[in-house]
């Protein structure tokens, strides 16, 4: 849905202020209630069992033994999953298979990763459960491994899946490989245009596979009744999507299933998936008891979702005056068990910030023994953004130019062609590079061992689907409800576009995340497209509330309709001859909600368009210790084009956030395997995500060049921050070392090793 | 009164491979979405369903999900692209 009803002269009372978030005292005194929280009458304790190994053929599983064991009410394997079509259903960057996906909830033929859940128990203790998962045997033919992306791409290498033909090339290969899908953007010519340039650089590089790092795990409980319908409570990104997937893979009918969103401690993108929904639903239905599972922090990092590793090759030819005029991209992704990385979107995102009129993308999706990756902050642009960024740094040390200005030159604006396909439709990323080119600390002087370092993004951000309902009380206070989780403050901004919209104080709306029976369908709170979609939703409710209180009034006074306006949330006669009343609140109107026609309540429901993208460009100053490799973040300046900030702490939050994950995959994170395939670091103590000692007080600018298509100009927010920092620290730790990192993580002993290998050259 | 300015309609090289014989561009009358892709269903049996179930359309750089209603103005770009995916 378009909406071009932005009133840019209008002034605002409650967008753009910064009230207390309505889910906050529940979050710190503890009673909000997390995924692990539920509980029921008679409720059982599941436990899954994982694959000890990387690659493995399943021969038998035995669970007798298991069964035998007093408390233990069920088991169950993969096989009391029904079997699923192998076809990839819907777009093709966001493909579903459901033959993969009941596989990755639980392995049939083979065990594709350490951490691949093989079984499940259900047992009236948590103790009972644990102990009988090691009563459970399985008959395993362990296989030859393969985890790196390269390494996987090899003629030779060990095959995940003995018949995947690589789809995408033309005529299709006639042998099968760990190459899932091939994909191919093209703009103008860009072989025949490197030879226009005055400078050529091409490199290669490596990144790191690195997790959400979700503070939650994963959690749930789930009641199956005889009767077929079902219950399940569930931290998640979208429990609509949680329903649909676990229903299909139980061969329910979704309205038979009823999801009820629980708070949400993180999600990344990684809780767009399910894990333990569709075993806890299972285990239900075979034990006519409610199930609970949980998974341990061991869990979430052997067996959900990181976001892809990749090898990559970029070259970018420039003409000396700064202009690029050609740009090639090979980019190489693990997907992890199962097909399905971000690369498309790598090679959308990659160059999209420039106009540049030459441009090739080839990306490999490529399967290895590893969880299959899952969503991750603006999947696929930060990896791509890595390499690019960097080409275009020594480009423009080779060529003298300011690395902003080199940016500045080449900036994409409304009406420059993309590579990969239509032509933007909206600026903000110039404005975020002036906004940097102005920031006082640019200039700063630097010491010994200290560098600065550029870097820009970009992210297309979401619409889609979403419904809302408002309900007016008796007393004139006012509760909304939409199904988008709530993960980075949204009822506070629905609350402030209700406010607004009508006309109330932002205290008089109470705002909630609904069930799946309550409201019609929202699609996941990811994208970067909550505040965007479900606030066009939330604001179309509002007004349909409007027109009602209008015609309400219009029965109180007697007069027509059309005879009454709604301003500053009164009811007010349209002109003198209307009649001489005094103005009626909402609160009065909603006083007589039963004769003037009974519960005053609007729905509406959208399929949002016209949504903005994101742009983001950030500095950053780092110092090198050359003794030690480490890496210490002096300062960090973000710039991102907002649209309009709602609420702007919690946009300045998205913003912070997104650094500071940006921060750990440049520096530390990473998976540590061992030979065999086994993760080595599945903890948070030797998995070192960011902590708020590591990190700077970070400066953020807020660029606001409204989105004409959202009544208050919103622009999605969440995810394009993650996208520069990587390079941006790259850069940095090449001015400050002369050292080139071309591989993810930087960490000390990477960069010593780099730095020692510099000195001896 | 003179026929309207034809849309133009735009499709990824891989996408065009795979269900138009290659061919990445057509020319349909103006109106709706709705229009377009009957149109476009009309010259390649099957591919309707499949523009609205796959991608996500950008009307003159503009981008939107495909719904019906959406109006396509006379000269407009009319761009099926893949759809997004959610982070």
């Amino acid at each position: 849905m378009l909406t071009r009803t932005k009133d840019e002269e209008k002034t605002l009372k409650v967008v753009g202020t910064r009230p207390v978030r309505p889910d906050g005292e529940p979050k710190v005194t503890g009673l909000a209630q997390y995924g692990a929280d539920f509980s029921l009458p008679g409720m059982l304790w599941a436990k899954i069992l994982r694959s000890p190994h990387a690659h493995a053929r399943i021969r038998a599983i035995d669970a007798s033994r298991a069964l035998a064991l007093p408390g233990v009410k069920a088991v169950i394997t993969g096989a009391d999953f029904m079997e699923q079509p192998f076809e990839y259903v819907g777009p093709e960057r966001v493909a579903v298979n459901y033959w993969h996906m009941t596989r990755n909830i639980m392995a049939r033929e083979k065990a594709l990763y350490e951490g691949h859940a093989v079984a499940a128990v259900a047992a009236v203790s948590p103790a009972v459960a644990a102990a009988a998962l090691k009563l459970i045997d399985v008959d395993y033919e362990v296989l030859p491994h393969v985890i790196d992306v390269d390494a996987a791409m090899a003629p030779d290498a060990p095959l995940l899946f003995e018949d995947m033909i690589t789809r995408g090339v033309e005529p299709a290969p006639t042998r099968p490989s760990n190459v899932s899908k091939q994909i191919d953007f093209r703009l103008g010519d860009a072989d025949a245009a490197f030879a226009a340039a005055d400078e050529v650089v091409e490199m290669s590089f490596k990144t790191a596979p690195v997790h959400q790092g979700y503070i939650e795990p994963h959690a749930c409980l789930a009641r199956i009744g005889a009767d077929g319908q079902g219950e399940l409570w569930s931290a998640s990104q979208g429990h609509f999507v949680v329903r649909a997937y676990t229903a299909k893979l139980l061969g329910m009918e979704i309205g038979n299933l009823l999801v009820h969103p629980a708070e949400i401690g993180g999600g990344f993108g990684g809780k767009t998936v399910i894990y333990v929904e569709p075993v806890a639903a299972m285990l239900s239905r075979k034990t006519g008891h409610p199930v609970k599972i949980m998974m341990s922090r061991e869990d979430v990092f052997r067996a959900t979702g990181p976001t892809s590793g990749a090898s990559m090759t970029v070259r970018i030819g420039v003409k000396k005056d700064g202009r690029i005029v050609a740009a090639r991209g090979v980019f190489r992704f693990q997907a992890g068990a199962f097909p399905g990385s971000p690369v498309m979107n790598a090679c959308m995102c990659a160059f999209a910030p420039y106009d540049i009129a030459n441009v090739h993308t080839t990306g490999y999706d490529v399967v290895c023994n590893r969880p299959k990756a899952a969503a991750y902050r603006a999947p696929g642009s930060p990896i791509s953004a890595f390499a690019v960024e960097s080409v275009l740094d020594v480009l423009a040390g080779k060529i003298g130019m300011d690395p902003l200005a080199l940016r500045l030159k080449n900036a994409a604006r409304t009406g420059t062609q993309t590579a990969y396909g239509p032509k933007h439709a909206h600026d903000g990323y110039a404005e975020t590079v002036e906004a940097l080119m102005k920031h006082p600390a640019y200039k700063l002087p630097l010491g010994r061992n200290q560098g600065r370092g550029v870097a820009s993004g970009y992210w297309f951000n979401g619409g889609g689907e979403s419904a809302a309902t408002v309900h007016i009380n008796e007393d004139g206070s006012v509760v909304i409800a939409t199904g988008s989780m709530d993960i980075g403050g949204s009822r506070a901004s629905m609350a402030m576009m209700a406010a607004e919209t009508l006309g109330v104080p932002y205290e008089k709306v109470r705002s909630t995340v609904a069930d799946t029976g309550s409201v019609g369908y929202n699609h996941v709170t990811g994208g970067s497209r909550v505040t965007y979609a479900t606030g066009i939703a939330v604001v179309e409710a509002c007004r349909k509330i409007i027109d009602d209180l209008r015609g309400r009034a219009a029965q109180i006074w007697d007069v027509n309709p059309s005879g009454v306006v709604w301003e500053d949330g009164h009811a007010r006669p349209a002109s003198a001859e209307v009649g001489d009343f005094a103005p009626l609140s909402l609160k009065a109107i909603a006083a007589k909600r039963a004769v003037t026609g009974g519960p005053i309540v609007a729905e509406a429901a959208v399929n949002a368009g016209g949504m903005a993208p994101g742009f983001a460009t950030q500095f950053c100053d780092v110092e090198v210790d050359p003794e030690t490799g480490a890496v210490k973040i002096l300062r960090f300046v973000a710039a991102q084009d907002v649209g309009r900030a709602i609420h702007p702490s919690y946009v300045e939050g998205q913003i912070q956030g997104a650094v500071a994950q940006g921060i750990g995959w440049a520096l530390n994170e990473e998976y540590i395997y061992d030979k065999n395939g086994r993760l080595s670091n599945a903890g948070f103590l030797d998995y070192r995500i960011p902590v708020a000692s590591d990190l700077p007080s970070f400066d953020v600018v807020m660029v606001a060049v409204p989105n004409p298509n959202h009544p208050f100009g919103v622009k999605g927010v969440g995810e394009v921050g993650i996208v520069p920092p990587m390079a941006a620290i790259a850069n940095a730790i090449q001015q400050a070392t002369g050292t080139r990192m071309t591989e993810l993580p930087m960490s000390p002993p990477r960069l010593l090793a780099a730095l020692d290998s510099a000195e001896g050259a | 009164m003179p026929p309207a300015q034809p849309a133009r309609v735009v499709l990824t090289t891989g996408f065009s491979q795979r269900h138009t014989g290659g061919v990445k561009e057509f020319s349909v009358e103006p109106g709706t979405l709705r229009g377009v892709i009957k149109a476009m269903d009309a010259r390649f049996p099957g591919l309707g369903d499949i523009l609205e179930e796959e991608t996500t359309v950008a009307i003159d750089g503009e981008i939107h999900e495909v719904v019906y209603s959406q109006p396509i103005r006379p000269g407009c770009e009319v761009f099926f692209l893949p759809k997004i995916e959610s982070g």
